[in-house]
Formats: structure tokens, C-alpha cells, sequence
């Protein structure tokens, strides 16, 4: 047997139009972590997809365990010993922790009868052995995002694979579970087992890759070691150009007050949060998951009802608003974390996700000028650099990151006073962050205020005008942007019965 | 903040988890209490022995189709051909039996047969055609009335003496047929909560997607589910031979939407992934007490699809608190 656990061979895949991989090729050693970075839309996940039987090559082969592997099923694929772990969480959320962590394998006795008892107490090892403290029996629509996704890392683990597949894990983890999800992969390689880790934080993947590769509009660019890489060459391959990764600052004076929310609480963790909005500046937001920072946004939104306190636009005297609708019309919108769900109408064209908001104005006499329309879809595609085959696609065809930038460009073309935007850059390519920051800076040239919610500290401290860290559904505290440093950031954050109710 | 919420302030969150998914249920087994209330304060007939044996014995027509209605529904499909499979069941026994005792296995392997057959082709045309199960089941809804139809527009053929005994047949005081409802319901419950195939499906009820991806065989649990389902109304056209005693044509109709409303009341999600036995239950029995009871007080044929739809919407929107 070779000493490759897996080789895919010259694989290449076409959607419609689209030609997502053209003749890549990897190749995998037992007990090695291997970085696969690349910007949006690269092709990683469709690589990782084709590895787990969901789609079929159109060329290539993959060679795993020293055998030629032959039409097999997603069922076949994992009981070959292939976990993945998918960057669109997967899990169904009604059912319980432990029938999800077993799904399609659970302990059963004779004629298909399951075995209750010991899928309960396999789950609960597997979610001790995960450091986590959570009642198994549970539907995971009861957990935070964060849980869900440790829930499907035990998923993983329960397969035994020898091959585990990570594409984003840790896009939602912060603070301890990130760690936690380290500690898991070197006890993991200690044991032999292979790790394929995507991830657009290249931090993450010189902490922990051993090889890194890298694609580029479905091509191959280049497979080498961490220790041949610096961060600006890995930059320079994933992004084809040198990139100055350099906040972009604006010199102007703090504006006018533009919002202002007072003792704010609503029917969730969210406790009396006070803040003050100025014209052109980035309020950053920071805190775990799971601290009320969405939970924030949406009370400023109108999205959750007040069960106590204010929010109002300055200037707009008692312009209070108790639904979005009223919200975007008083000029306050919301870029929303969770795209799939909360952003984008997945089965509908890009076109339309992009101007649904505007269509009174891209209407005369309730026709749609499909000239102005278009013209309006080019220009947000050009400014957001978005890769897509056409602007007819659907959206839930795009890769995640651009997925991302069209939730914000829909937003951006209606022209508001106050931009709340939830974690703007998760799943998003180096190049398309910059390209994000740059944007929030010319929106606050035109005076528009930005809430960024962020659970990047690097980001938080590297755009925020002035930030303020939330724990346990109260804001702890406000740090000047000259003050911040992650450890004051972290320390505040996660500083025991502060914000306690 | 959700109604429940604010009234289960006060509870753990396992507690308040229990009640946010089964409130509803309890309301429903609520209102059938106070529609016993009602009849026997308000009817002489309606508490005796022998109305609500009838009672039983017509809950276990409907319910026995609502049971195989709430597994294609928690698969997120639905099946509306089965009140034209009862129809045609109901002919195919009748002209198999023939009256004749010696044909009597005959005519249930027969009828049996036609459901697996009818069920597998919806299988195979949901899973490798392709396409939705309403269209489907639409499309069958029409055939197999069509083929009922052309077969005959008035009563053919017989059943047995036996047969005809046994849907009078009782053990102490309960209808033997409203037994055999109880032990499906008991096995449909089991298979819900204590095999694999019950498990997946809710999970290709709550994402077919995650479900294929983690290995569920999801093609061979929807050729299972379609199955059970078109079974369940051949079933139920041997039970109405045995109580009309001839092949009529005119049964059936209609059964489809009785077992999706009972289906709907007990609290099971159209859109898959969430349901209980123990829910369809309660709508299978709200719908037949109702129905007994509007008859007993002597109210309108009109009134009671009124009456229904008002149950339907009141039910619903008590789901609906559970918002997920
Ligand atoms: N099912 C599909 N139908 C059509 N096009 C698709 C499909 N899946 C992926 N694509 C296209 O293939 C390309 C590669 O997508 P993929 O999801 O693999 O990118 P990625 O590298 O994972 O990006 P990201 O970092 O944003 O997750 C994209 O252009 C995407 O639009
Ligand atoms: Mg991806």
C-alpha cells in the first residue's frame, strides 16, 4: 500500500456553465493536517463534496486506502471511514443531539430496533470527550450555533474515520471552544487520523496545517509545506496579486448623533443596553457567541419586540419602529448572521436577492426596468468582486462567501442611515474582506454609522471606532479604539458574573 | 414573546420544551372532553354503550389511514390518492370474495397486494422520476378512481358471512375493529420511537439533504413509507367491505382530506420532520366525536364543515405557538 491514505487525481466538475475544478489533484498522509485555502467560490467545498459521494466527478479518480474508488454513496463514503464535516451546518434541527450525532448509524438490535440506551450513552462520551456539558436528549434547535457545531464535530468523531474532512469548523467558534477544537485535532493526528482543515482565518492554518494547498478558480495553484510559507506569500497565491492587508482608515472628526438606544431588554438574554450611534463611525461589537450581541441587533432592528427601553433615530422624533419594515423605512437595516435562513432567498436568482429591496424604485408603473436593474446587479457585482456564472443563478448556487456578498450588496443598494451588520465577513476570502472593509469605510464617507458585530478580534480592533464588549446579555464595557488589545477585549468578555443578571 | 412562553414562565427548560411540543396536544385532548361534556349533558343518546361503540368502530376507518397519512407526512410528502385506493380495495375485495368463505384469503392477499403495488410505483416515481409527491399522488388520485369507476358505478360482488360477522364482532365491550386500530397505533407508535426506520423519517421530513449526506437510505425509506401508507387504505377497503358487504363504489371519497385534517389537527407539520401518534389520535377522535355529536343534536350537514373548518384553523394556530 502507498504511503497516501487518499490521492484524488486530476479531478475536474462543471455545473452549468460553471467549471468548479478543473484537474486537481491532492494527495493525503496518515497522521497529517492539510490546509486547502482559496478565495470564494475556489472550489474547495465542491472538492470535498465530490470526496464524500454527494456530487460525481466529471474526470479524475480518487485513490483511497490504495484502492480505486468506484460510484459510492454518502453512506458508502463514511462507512469507508470519511467524516465530513460540512461548512452549511447539517443536522436536523428537531431531533435530539444523540439521534443527530448517530444519524444513518445508530446502534440498533435485531430487525432495525434501535438501541436507546447505548445511543444515549454514546453520545454523552463522545460529547464529554468534546469538553461539553449538554443534556444529549435534547433537539439541537434548542442549541446555540456554537453547540451545533461542536455537535457536529462529535458527529465526526463518532464514525471513527480515518480521514475527517473540516470545511469552515471554526467560523462560528471563538475563545475556549476554538481551542477546544485544537486540543481535538492533535489528539486526533496523534492517533493517525488524517485532517483536510478549510478555512479562510490563515492564522488557523499555519497554528495547525502541516501542507497547505492551495485553489484558485478551480485550479491547483500550488501544494507546499507551512514551513516553505510566510502569510503574505500564502496571500499572494490565494489571491494571484500581493495584498496589503491594511485596515482602511478614515481621518474624518466623530459626527453628529445619529441613534440612540436606552436601557434596551427584549424576551431573550439581551439585559438594558444603552448605546450612541454617530454619523461615519463603525461601532464595533465584541463578546462570545452566545453573548446577546445578535440578540442586540435585531432589538435595534425591531426584529425581536422591546420588553423594555428606546431606540430612536435622531432627528426622527419618536420615529420608533416595532418591525423591520418600519425599520428600513426609517433608513436602519440589518445584514443578518445567518444567511441561509435569514438573508437570502436561496432558490431565487441573484438579480432578484440584490434588488428585491429597491424594486419601487427600479419600477415605473409597476413594470421593471430591466435595463436600470441590470445595470445595478454589474456594479454590485464589480464592487464586491462576486463570482457568479450569470446574475440569473440561483443563489443557493453560489459558494458560501459569495453568498455573503450578496446579502450585503442587496443591502447596501437601499441607501440607509445606519448599517447594523452580524459577523459581515464570516466564510469570506482575504481578498473579499478587504474588499468588505473598504466598503464600510465609503459608506461612512458618505456619513453612514456601521454596527459591526465580529467575533474576529483582529477585524473588531482593526475597523472599530469605538468598541463595546458584551457578556452574558449586557454591555460590560466600551473600549477607545487606541485602547483596544485583544487580551483587554477577551478578558472582558469572558470576565465571570460580569453582566450577570 | 409566544403565548406558552408567558404562560410557562416559571419552568425549567425541559419542562418548557415538553410543553411548548405537547400543549397543543393536551388541548386538543382538552376539547374532546368537553365535547363528552356536551353530549352527555346535552343528548341521551350520545353516553350509551352503543353510540360510542359506533363511535370506535368509525374512528378506526379514519384513523387507521390517518396513521399511514402521518408517516408520508413527516417525510414532508403526502399522499392523496388513498381515498380512491379504498374505493378500489374496497370493488377488488368484493369481486375477489365473491361471497364465498373458501375465496376469503384470496381477496385479502389480493387487496393487500394492490396497496404494495400502488405504494411501491409512488415510491419509485417520488424517488427515481423525480417527482413531488403531490403531483404524484394527484395524478393517482384520479387513476384509480377512473380505473374504480370503469369497473363499476353500482355494487359489485359480495363478501362472505363471515366477513360480514366480523365487523359486528366484538371482544367484551370493544368492536374487534377498533382493536385492530389500537394495535396500529401501538406499532405505528413503536416504530416512531424504537427503530431506524422511524427515525430517518423525521429526518428526511427535517432535512432530506443532512439525511442523505449522514447515509439515511432515504430512497428505500420513502418506497417503505408509500407502502405503509397505500396499505393502510387497502386495509381500510377490506374493513368497509365488511361492513357495506357489497363492492360499493360510492365509498371513499373523500378520505384523503379527513385523514390530512385529522393528520393536521394532531399536530403534525406539513412541511415534515414533527408529528405524534398519540397527536393523530386526538384529531382522529375530535373529528369523530365531533362529527357524532353534531349528528346526535340534530345540527345541519352545512354546520358541521363549518364547524370543522373552524377546528382546523383553532388547532393550527395553537402549533403555530410553538414557533419554530
Ligand atoms: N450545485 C451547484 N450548482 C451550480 N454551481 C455550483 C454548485 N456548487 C458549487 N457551484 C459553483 O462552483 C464554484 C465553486 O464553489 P465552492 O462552493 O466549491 O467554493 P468554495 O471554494 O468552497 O468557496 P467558499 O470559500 O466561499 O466556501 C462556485 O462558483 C459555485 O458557484
Ligand atoms: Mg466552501
Amino acid at each position: 500500500m502507498s504511503e497516501y491514505i487518499l490521492e484524488m487525481r486530476n479531478i475536474s466538475k462543471s455545473f452549468a456553465g460553471v467549471q468548479a475544478l478543473k484537474d486537481v489533484s491532492i494527495r493525503c498522509k496518515p497522521g497529517q493536517v492539510y490546509g486547502l485555502v482559496g478565495e470564494n467560490g475556489a472550489g474547495k467545498s465542491t472538492l470535498m463534496k465530490i470526496l464524500a459521494g454527494a456530487y460525481k466527478a466529471d474526470a479524475g479518480e480518487i485513490i483511497y486506502k490504495g484502492q480505486r474508488r468506484e460510484g459510492a454513496s454518502a453512506g458508502d463514503v463514511i462507512d469507508s471511514g470519511i467524516s465530513i464535516i460540512y461548512q452549511e451546518l447539517a443536522l436536523v434541527p428537531r431531533m435530539s443531539v444523540a439521534e443527530n450525532i448517530f444519524l444513518g448509524r445508530e446502534p440498533q438490535r435485531a430487525f432495525g430496533i434501535l438501541d436507546l440506551k447505548s445511543l444515549h450513552e454514546r453520545a454523552a462520551k463522545l460529547t464529554a470527550r468534546l469538553g461539553i456539558s449538554m443534556d444529549t436528549s435534547l433537539p439541537v434547535s434548542e442549541l446555540t450555533v456554537a453547540q451545533r457545531q461542536l455537535v457536529e464535530i462529535a458527529k465526526a468523531l463518532s464514525q471513527n474515520a480515518d480521514l475527517i474532512v473540516m470545511d469552515e469548523p471554526s467560523a462560528i467558534l471563538a475563545g475556549s471552544e476554538l481551542d477546544q477544537l485544537f486540543r481535538i485535532i492533535s489528539s486526533l493526528i496523534a492517533q493517525g487520523v488524517t485532517i483536510i482543515y478549510i478555512s479562510h482565518r490563515l492564522d488557523e492554518v499555519f497554528r495547525i496545517a502541516d501542507e497547505v494547498t492551495v485553489l484558485k478558480d478551480g485550479e491547483l495553484v500550488e501544494t507546499r509545506p507551512i514551513d516553505e510559507l510566510d502569510r503574505q506569500t500564502l496571500v499572494k497565491l490565494m489571491v494571484g496579486r500581493p495584498l496589503d492587508e491594511i485596515f482602511p482608515q478614515t481621518d474624518h472628526e466623530q459626527g453628529e448623533l445619529v441613534l440612540v438606544a436606552e436601557n434596551v431588554s427584549t424576551d431573550t438574554i439581551l439585559e438594558g443596553a444603552s448605546l450612541e450611534l454617530y454619523k461615519g463611525e463603525i461601532l464595533g461589537i465584541a463578546g462570545m457567541v452566545g453573548s446577546g450581541r445578535t440578540e442586540l441587533a435585531r432589538a435595534l432592528f425591531g426584529a425581536d419586540p422591546l420588553t423594555s427601553g428606546t431606540v430612536s433615530l435622531v432627528g426622527e422624533e419618536g420615529a420608533l419602529w416595532t418591525t423591520p419594515a418600519k425599520a428600513i423605512e426609517s433608513g436602519l437595516v440589518l445584514v443578518p448572521e445567518d444567511r441561509k435562513s435569514h438573508g437570502l432567498f436561496t432558490s431565487l436568482s441573484v438579480r432578484v436577492n440584490i434588488t428585491l429591496p429597491i424594486l419601487s424604485r427600479l419600477t415605473r408603473f409597476g413594470i421593471m426596468q430591466s435595463q436600470a436593474e441590470r445595470a445595478i446587479v454589474e456594479a454590485a457585482r464589480d464592487r464586491l468582486s462576486i463570482v457568479m456564472a450569470s446574475s440569473d443563478q440561483e443563489a443557493q448556487y453560489l459558494s458560501g462567501g459569495n453568498q455573503q456578498k450578496v446579502v450585503l450588496a442587496k443591502w447596501l443598494e437601499t441607501d440607509p442611515a445606519v448599517v447594523i451588520l452580524d459577523e459581515p465577513t464570516r466564510g469570506v476570502d482575504v481578498g473579499a474582506k478587504f474588499e468588505i472593509y473598504r466598503l464600510m469605510r465609503q459608506l461612512n464617507d458618505r456619513g453612514i454609522a456601521i454596527v459591526m458585530i465580529s467575533s474576529e478580534l483582529p477585524e473588531v480592533i482593526g475597523m472599530s471606532d469605538r468598541i463595546l464588549v458584551m457578556n452574558n446579555g449586557r454591555i460590560v464595557g466600551e473600549v477607545a479604539r487606541e485602547e483596544a488589545t485583544e487580551a483587554g477585549i477577551i478578558e472582558l468578555a469572558t470576565m465571570a458574573g460580569a453582566g450577570a443578571n | 414573546m409566544n403565548l406558552s412562553a408567558r404562560l410557562f414562565g416559571g419552568l425549567s427548560a425541559s419542562q418548557r420544551l415538553f410543553l411548548r411540543r405537547y400543549g397543543p396536544i393536551f388541548a386538543v385532548y382538552g376539547f374532546i372532553i368537553v365535547l363528552f361534556i356536551i353530549g352527555a349533558t346535552q343528548s341521551e343518546r350520545f353516553l350509551t354503550v352503543r353510540n360510542l361503540t359506533n363511535v370506535a368502530r368509525q374512528s378506526a376507518f379514519l384513523g387507521i389511514v390517518a396513521l399511514g397519512q402521518m408517516l408520508v407526512i413527516l417525510t414532508a410528502g403526502i399522499d392523496l390518492s388513498i381515498g380512491s385506493l379504498v374505493k378500489l380495495s374496497i370493488l377488488v375485495s368484493a369481486i375477489v370474495m365473491n361471497g364465498e368463505t373458501n375465496n376469503q384469503g384470496a381477496a385479502i392477499v389480493a387487496t393487500l397486494g394492490l396497496g404494495l403495488l400502488v405504494g411501491l410505483i409512488h415510491g419509485f416515481l417520488v424517488n427515481e422520476v423525480k417527482i413531488a409527491p403531490f403531483i404524484v399522488t394527484l395524478a393517482s388520485l384520479g387513476l384509480l378512481r377512473g380505473i374504480s369507476l370503469s369497473i363499476s358505478t353500482s355494487p359489485v360482488g359480495s363478501a362472505s358471512r363471515p366477513f360480514i360477522m366480523f365487523y359486528v364482532q366484538k371482544i367484551g365491550p370493544i368492536p374487534v375493529i377498533a382493536l385492530i386500530f389500537a394495535l396500529l397505533l401501538v406499532l405505528t407508535a413503536l416504530l416512531l420511537r424504537y427503530t431506524a426506520f422511524g427515525k430517518y423519517l423525521y429526518a428526511i421530513g427535517g432535512n432530506i439533504e443532512v439525511a442523505h449526506l449522514s447515509g439515511v437510505p432515504v430512497k428505500l425509506t420513502r418506497y417503505g413509507v408509500y407502502a405503509i401508507c397505500s396499505i393502510s387504505a387497502s386495509i381500510t377497503g377490506l374493513l368497509w367491505l365488511s361492513r357495506m358487504g357489497v363492492g360499493d363504489p360510492a365509498i371513499g371519497d373523500g378520505v384523503e382530506l379527513q385523514a390530512i385534517t385529522a393528520v393536521i389537527i394532531g399536530g403534525t407539520s406539513l412541511f415534515g420532520g414533527r408529528g405524534t401518534v398519540i397527536g393523530t389520535l386526538g384529531g382522529v377522535l375530535l373529528l369523530g366525536i365531533t362529527a357524532n355529536l353534531l349528528v346526535m343534536l340534530g345540527v345541519n350537514q352545512f354546520v358541521q364543515g363549518l364547524i370543522q373548518g373552524i377546528i382546523i384553523v383553532a388547532a393550527v394556530a395553537l402549533y403555530k405557538q410553538e414557533g419554530d
